[in-house]
């Protein structure tokens, strides 16, 4: 099956992503687009756009029925979903199957396989992954002699939840019954699953990630990524491959990650996320996401894939036309995000319209953006405009680079994170590499107690 | 009215005829590779020996891992390879164990349609090529009818040599394969007709030449005849010397009442990429032609002219082109009406120079003409003149040639190289000079990514690099660039 037009279910930077990917290929878009969005930059590079629904997310790009439909509507043979929204929902998935329209993505099954996440971490200890220390939990008592096993501070973790929702880290005992009870309404709110799980929590963690690719058939890995650098769990700086670790323990990574995918039969594109414990030298499975990350494009520059493409050819029917020993990693990238947000104001989002945007170019910089002068940050979805994203023959030369593109970057208009970005990238914890996942929160106290503003 | 196909020739014999073979590398044709998969065409014509051997000698790039590349981003349409089965990229004559080599190799790299051609019409060498092919897995064999204007090129040559294609089980499809552009619409409403009435339900296409403008309507001719494939090229690579372009043969067949069922967006999506990228690369784009009475008779490209009237005027010779031209047309003859592609037209040129500067017609002869009148290039069309044959043949030279040692054996072709190297670079080392293929190898895997639109900057950027620079100032309407040089 030639895919010929595909309808981009999503906003934003992807959209266009997609949509670069797609004009290369000779395959024609569809941006389905809600109203906040219909003069938005992807609206105007679109082959063609169609209208989603209401600017609110749950009426338009949560909304199955709209994306089905206006994929349906579109005439297009294909719907990409993105990262985000809908893309890891196996009800769009089967809805697309029944629709006849190819979902660019895993099986129904896989979705759900790695959608549960209890469900996750019982496919990865079938695949022979360590998880990290922990359980389901169905009451209280369960909970307190799992957490006395494992050892506290304990993580309490949404089943529905994931990418860093629904999430509480419990310091003694003494805690555990109150955050239980918060965490289950909460999960029941957020993702109407109202279970919960329990894991050891790693002091001295690092997020690391394995890109897995798979046809269904055939699985490769393409390397590793850092994502260490998070506030609350949500990822800032990511990089690749991951710095500073042990050649076993990256064969190791690659090996899971790799094992994980050939157990589901995976196909498309999955990133098998890790906990790695820097003091015992171990990593633990956290989850996997099935469908294509922001943090793409550091892949991308150390492979020399387009991972949107994959998608596609997978998406296609056609297996890999790779080995994995014709994958070849070199060099090193760095990606920054640039949100619209006040961080000194607890990173409240900022939206409004951006006056000035301008983006350094130059050897090396790639930037992913979907903001020019003049756009709009619409307050309905999250707050990501742009992503910079350096590569360089090493780390450092990766560093330097994107440290001079943004110092070379400008956005007026609404507050940025541009600037503590900026600051973060030259902060020696980061410079050295390797920085723990609590490494942002540290950071975040010295600048602010160093008097910067937002 | 009927439904046409199309077949795209931009790559092979528009890059051939109106860039020298040299205007595509590796990276160029992938990064348009994927949407020429879905424009919808029968098949392209891709490459040849010709253009393999400029992949190594000008690029430095492998044309084995330039056809792997090209099938993987374009799964969908099939690629051709058109080649004489007499040779693979030097001008030696290679072994048939040689050519069956090739051909599976071909196969396995990606290639799935092949051109047999014999400019001769030899059938016999045709038909085993066709044998070669179809056991290495070529899935279209399509031959070729070479057109041409000559007494004995009529409607029944053609029509008799298309029936005894026809019959071949290795042959699936013909061509009108018109090299100088010579077909008229009014040779077209009689010469397709009479190969059409002998070939059963076997499809035929055409494949003619813009030379002096008359395939733009020959084709519309063909497509209500029952051609029901027309070749055509894209953008600036049509036109020219090279093929109709397809935008304006899908627009006129349309107009006339066929269907032809392509994808017109990217179709238009194709010839922008190469439009943009002629004039990034200052590449010339293809003209339509003006018709040319004279070279009805001549049939010399103008490529052929050009060098031959140089060759004059240094000589101080200019004056008697006309009286070049006409024995051009007499040599032709006496040859027995070898068709005007390459090498022949060459060939025939310098014989009728050389019989214009010597008082003795055929005193000089080249070592080419020796081993065609020997019938090493095939056999004729037509009968050499046997006054002619016998004054080419009765030279001490001509022994020499006939003694000249056959093709080399495959074996012993192989101990000539180090063992361990694969079949496909093989091929390259026995056929090329071995800096050429030492200097690819060392060049390791192709770029595989052009974009036209940023040539221009990053043009601009090499040099600044490269130039010391002190002020630029770039100004058009609503835009001033100006970049200064700071000393630090």
């Amino acid at each position: 099956m030639m895919l010929r037009r595909i309808l981009i279910a999503n906003r934003g930077e992807i959209a266009l992503r997609v949509m670069r990917t797609c004009e290369r290929l000779g395959i024609e878009t569809v941006l389905a687009a809600s109203d906040a969005d219909l003069n938005s930059v992807p609206a105007r590079r679109a082959d063609r756009v169609i209208r989603l629904g209401p600017a609110a997310a749950a009426a338009s790009y949560l909304s199955v029925d709209a994306v089905v439909g206006a994929a349906r509507a579109a005439g297009a043979d294909a719907l990409h979903p993105g990262y985000g929204f809908l893309s890891e929902n196996a009800e769009l998935a089967r809805a697309c199957a029944a629709a006849g329209i190819i979902f660019i993505g895993p099986t129904p099954d896989q979705l759900l396989a790695v959608g549960d996440k209890l469900r996750a971490r019982s496919h990865a200890i079938a695949a022979g992954l360590t998880v990290a220390p922990g359980g389901d939990v169905s009451n209280h008592e369960d909970a307190v002699k799992l957490a006395a096993q494992v050892g506290y501070p304990v993580l309490i973790k949404a089943v529905g939840g994931g990418g860093g929702r629904g999430m509480k880290r419990v310091a003694e005992p003494g805690g555990l019954s109150e955050a239980l009870d918060l965490a289950i309404s909460e999960a029941a709110a957020a993702f109407g699953d109202p279970r919960i799980y329990l894991e050891r929590y790693v002091a001295a963690g690092r997020h690391v990630e394995v890109q897995i690719l798979g046809d269904g058939h055939q699985v490769v890995h393409l390397g590793t990524r850092d994502c260490s650098i998070q506030r609350r769990y949500q990822k800032l700086i990511e990089e690749a491959p991951a710095p500073q670790l042990p050649e076993d323990v990256r064969v190791r990574m690659h090996e899971a990650a790799v094992s994980f995918g050939r157990h589901l039969s995976y196909r498309g594109l999955g990133t098998v996320e890790l906990l790695y414990d820097v003091e015992r030298e171990n990593f633990y499975f956290l989850e996997m996401n099935a469908r294509i990350q922001v943090e793409h494009p550091v892949t991308e520059a150390i492979c020399g894939l387009d991972l949107v493409e994959q998608q596609i050819r997978v998406a296609e029917g056609r297996p890999l036309s790779f080995t994995q020993a014709e994958v070849h990693l070199t060099g090193h990238a760095i990606e920054c995000r640039i949100n619209a947000e006040d961080w000194s104001r607890d990173f409240r989002p900022s939206p409004g319209r951006v006056t000035r945007a301008i983006f350094a170019v130059g050897e090396g910089i790639r930037v992913d953006t979907h903001i020019e002068s003049g756009a709009d940050v619409p307050p309905y979805y999250d707050s990501l405009m742009a992503k910079v994203i350096a590569r360089g023959s090493d780390r450092s030369q990766a560093l330097g680079r994107l440290c001079g593109a943004l110092e070379r970057s400008q956005i007026c208009g609404v507050t940025s994170t541009l600037q503590l970005q900026a600051a973060l990238l030259r902060s020696p914890g980061f410079v050295a590499g390797g920085p723990t996942t609590d490494y942002f929160r540290t950071f975040l106290d010295s600048h602010q107690a160093a008097g910067h503003a937002g | 009215m009927a439904a046409v196909e199309l077949i795209d020739v931009s790559i092979r014999d528009g890059n051939q005829s109106l860039w020298g073979a040299v205007g595509l590398d590796t990276a160029r044709i992938l990064s348009i590779a994927p949407v020429l998969d879905r424009v919808g065409f029968r098949a392209l014509d891709y490459t040849s020996s010709t253009h393999m051997g400029v992949a190594v000698r000008h690029h430095a790039e492998d044309p084995w891992e330039r056809i792997r590349l090209t099938r993987d981003a374009m799964p969908n349409t099939p690629l051709q390879f058109i080649g004489t089965g007499l040779r693979f990229i030097s001008w030696e004559l290679a072994s048939p164990e040689f050519m069956q080599l090739v051909y599976d190799r071909l196969v396995a790299n990606g290639i799935s349609r092949f051109v047999v051609l014999e400019p001769m019409h030899d059938m016999h060498a045709l038909l085993e090529s066709a044998r070669m092919i179809r056991r290495a897995g070529g899935t279209e064999i399509i031959a070729a009818l070479t057109f041409t204007l000559s007494a004995v090129h009529d409607d029944e040559f053609y029509a008799a040599l298309a029936e005894r294609l026809s019959k071949s089980p290795n042959i699936d499809r013909l061509y009108i394969k018109d090299p100088s552009g010579l077909l008229t619409s009014e040779r077209a409403r009689v010469l397709i007709p009479a190969i059409r009435a002998r070939i059963g339900s076997m499809a035929l296409e055409l494949h003619s030449h813009c030379t002096i403008g008359l395939s733009a309507q020959s084709y519309m001719v063909a497509a209500e005849l029952g051609v029901s494939v027309l070749q055509t090229a894209l953008g600036p690579l049509a036109n020219g010397g090279s093929l109709p372009d397809a935008e304006r043969v899908v627009a006129n067949l349309r107009e006339l009442g066929h269907t032809v069922d392509v994808d017109d967006r990217l179709l238009a999506a194709s010839a922008r990429y190469f439009a943009l990228m002629a004039r990034a690369e200052s590449l010339p784009f293809g003209v339509p032609q003006d018709f040319d009475a004279a070279y009805l008779r001549h049939q010399l490209a103008g490529g052929v002219l050009t060098t031959t009237r140089r060759q004059l005027a240094e000589l101080g010779l200019e004056h008697r082109f006309a009286d070049v031209l006409r024995e051009v047309v007499r040599v032709r003859a006496e040859l027995g009406y070898p068709i005007m592609v390459t090498p022949f037209p060459q060939m025939v040129c310098s014989q009728a120079l050389f019989n214009i500067l010597s008082s003795d017609r055929y005193a000089n002869v080249s070592d080419q003409i020796i081993r065609y009148a020997l019938g090493k290039f095939g056999r004729p069309s037509a009968p050499i003149d046997a006054a002619v044959l016998k004054r080419i043949l009765d030279r001490g030279r001509a022994d020499e040639i006939r003694r000249e040692p056959g093709p080399p054996d495959l074996d012993e072709q192989r101990r000539q190289f180090k063992p361990g190297i694969s079949d496909e670079e093989f091929m390259l080392r026995a056929t090329m000079p071995a800096q050429l293929v030492d200097a690819m190898v060392a060049r390791g895997p192709a770029v595989r990514r052009y974009n036209p639109a940023t040539r221009p900057i990053l043009k601009l950027l090499s040099a600044l690099r490269e130039q010391e620079v002190k002020d630029l100032v770039v100004e058009k309407p609503g835009f001033r660039l100006a970049l200064h040089r700071q000393v630090s």
